[in-house]
């Protein structure tokens, strides 16, 4: 792991100075907020600007505080991990194709450690951003609804960062493996039509990654099977580390690719 | 003379295609050694297997004085920074990374800041550098842990005259301290600083040794000799008993195995009446030698 801490001193600076920091958190955040304010305010927003018909009522349903940070995790799962999948697929490739890794990749540099101080300061990000995410949520929901048990809300948090544990993993190696264009399109690939397809048929199965999400919020409704529970966390993190692991080696692979 | 550097059988192919054939050469400590040849003849893709960048398909490159990869500097031909750290920050971060400890690495970072002339701009962020700026950081950035060898990719062709004459210096500089190998193709360049030259062809090297040496091999020496008037030269030309050629006022005489001397060729002169305005022994430029190499079969 030779440079590491100088490397990753580099990737924290890089992040604070293009405002990463800030504005990520600042997405998740609006993104927790909306769903409890919205649909607190509903009848409101509708009787302001919906131009609805005299005598008009609409029966809406009674939510619970879990529907909504089920909710604000499906925003998540859309445009956060949008956001972040588009903020950090070109770490490694668009450095590599603007010839900025060939002062780097000359030195003796480890590229285990290079991999893994992108993975930290991107892993860094996405925990401010989905804290920043589940803070905004939670509050508003807590204000307007009702409150949540802590411990099966910090455990929800923790499955849907091992979640974005996975995701950043597999944007840096297809960031690795290939260009930015193509890394973006297999990392879409694999995330959001993965969702897709889990959606459509993972009926069959119990057992994985695309599933945390979803069992994070059953774990805070008190239905979740425990056992599908710890293989789909044990085998997200197993892949997580085989991702790295493949990533750090086709990054050092592919250092040839780098401009001169 | 201590070689510090061994190259032998360098050889790179990308599918069909050869680009380096089979390059050998030695580097000895502390010498200037240019890499010249046109376009595509494989000076980068040499220089990218001597920093490890690509792996060669076959041939070795051996430094007897140490870890390659541990004491090499290298400089691209347009070298890229991150924009958002300062010029000390990048510097220092170069030096950490080829193991200088950090409370020194910031200390060697000023100083080559300064020798490279950035003593003002350490804290200005590389975003706002200009070209020759950038090719003086890229200058301290592989120096800054004193390398025993420096590679450098074409390291003046994209700058100004006043840009090049400021890394040339700084490179003249350096060369008492360090190897030198660089590519250019930039024949000046070469012929100001150097003590070996390496000419690529299609991949192959096809000349190498001292300026003094390679000059010797391909220089067609002559006299010119320049009279008052295109009457006289030409009658000069016609009448004389050495083989000349006259074109304008000049005449020019071939020398072949150092004869006719400059004093027999004066005594002649001087026994003849004519009005001679000059007369001079032409040695072929670099250049000329350059085109010569390039056209050899």
């Amino acid at each position: 792991m030779r440079g590491f801490t100088v490397l990753l001193q580099k990737e924290f600076r890089e992040a604070w100075r293009s405002w990463k920091f800030l504005w990520i958190p600042l997405v998740f955040a609006l993104l927790g907020m909306s769903d409890p304010l919205t649909n607190y305010y509903m009848m409101d927003i509708l009787n302001a600007i919906g131009n609805l018909p005299e005598g008009f009522e609409m029966l809406m349903p009674e939510l619970m505080p879990v529907d909504l940070l089920q909710a604000s995790i499906g925003q998540f799962q859309t445009i956060g991990l949008l956001v972040i999948i588009a903020s950090f697929v070109g770490a490694i490739s668009k450095e590599r194709a603007s010839g900025m890794a060939t002062l780097l990749y000359v030195r003796p540099i480890s590229f285990g450690a290079y991999f893994m101080s992108k993975f930290i300061v991107m892993s860094t990000v996405s925990l401010i951003s989905i804290l920043a995410g589940f803070a905004a949520s939670v509050y508003y929901t807590v204000v307007l609804y009702g409150t949540f048990e802590i411990g099966t809300l910090m455990a929800s948090f923790f499955t849907y960062f091992s979640w974005l544990l996975f995701v950043i993993a597999v944007t840096l190696m297809m960031s690795a493996a290939f260009t930015t264009v193509v890394a973006t399109a297999c990392a879409f690939a694999v995330i959001f039509i993965g969702q897709i397809v889990d959606a459509i048929v993972g009926a069959f199965w119990t057992i994985s990654p695309w599933k945390l999400p979803v069992y994070g919020v059953q774990l805070m409704r008190g239905t979740m099977e425990m056992s599908d529970y710890w293989w789909s966390l044990s085998i997200t993190l197993a892949i997580t580390i085989i991702c790295m692991s493949i990533g750090a080696l086709t990054m050092k692979k592919n250092a040839s690719m780098t401009k001169i | 003379m201590t070689i510090l550097l061994q190259v032998t059988g360098l050889t790179k192919q990308f599918a069909e295609r050869v680009v380096v054939d089979g390059v050998e050469f030695t580097l000895e400590k502390n010498t200037s050694t240019a890499l010249i040849g046109p376009n595509g003849a494989g000076k980068t893709t040499t220089l990218s297997m001597l920093t490890g960048l690509l792996k060669p398909t076959s041939g070795s490159v051996k430094m007897l004085d140490g870890n390659l990869r541990a004491n090499i500097g290298f400089l691209p031909q347009y070298p890229q920074f991150h924009p958002w750290l300062s010029a000390l920050e990048f510097t220092e971060m170069a030096a950490k990374l080829n193991g200088v400890p950090a409370k020194k690495a910031i200390v060697e970072a000023q100083k080559t800041l300064e020798f490279v002339g950035l003593g003002n701009d350490l804290n200005k962020k590389i975003a706002t550098f200009s070209g020759g700026m950038k090719q003086r950081l890229g200058i301290s950035q592989a120096i800054v842990h004193k390398p025993k060898l420096l590679l450098l990719d074409e390291p003046v062709s994209a700058l100004d005259p006043v840009g090049r004459r400021e890394v040339l210096d700084l490179l003249k500089g350096l060369q008492l301290e360090t190897t030198i190998l660089y590519s250019t193709h930039i024949l000046n360049d070469a012929e100001e600083m150097t003590d070996q030259l390496l000419f690529l062809r299609d991949g192959k090297l096809v000349e190498q040794g001292t300026l003094r040496e390679v000059r010797q091999r391909f220089d067609e020496p002559n006299y010119v000799v320049e009279f008052s008037t295109e009457k006289e030269a030409k009658l000069f030309a016609s009448q004389s008993e050495l083989v000349g050629e006259a074109k304008g006022r000049n005449v020019y005489i071939e020398i072949i195995n150092e004869k006719p001397s400059m004093q027999e060729l004066l005594q002649y002169l001087s026994s003849n009446p004519y009005k001679i305005r000059k007369v001079e022994r032409q040695t072929a430029s670099l250049e000329e030698i350059f085109m010569k190499v390039a056209r050899k079969i």
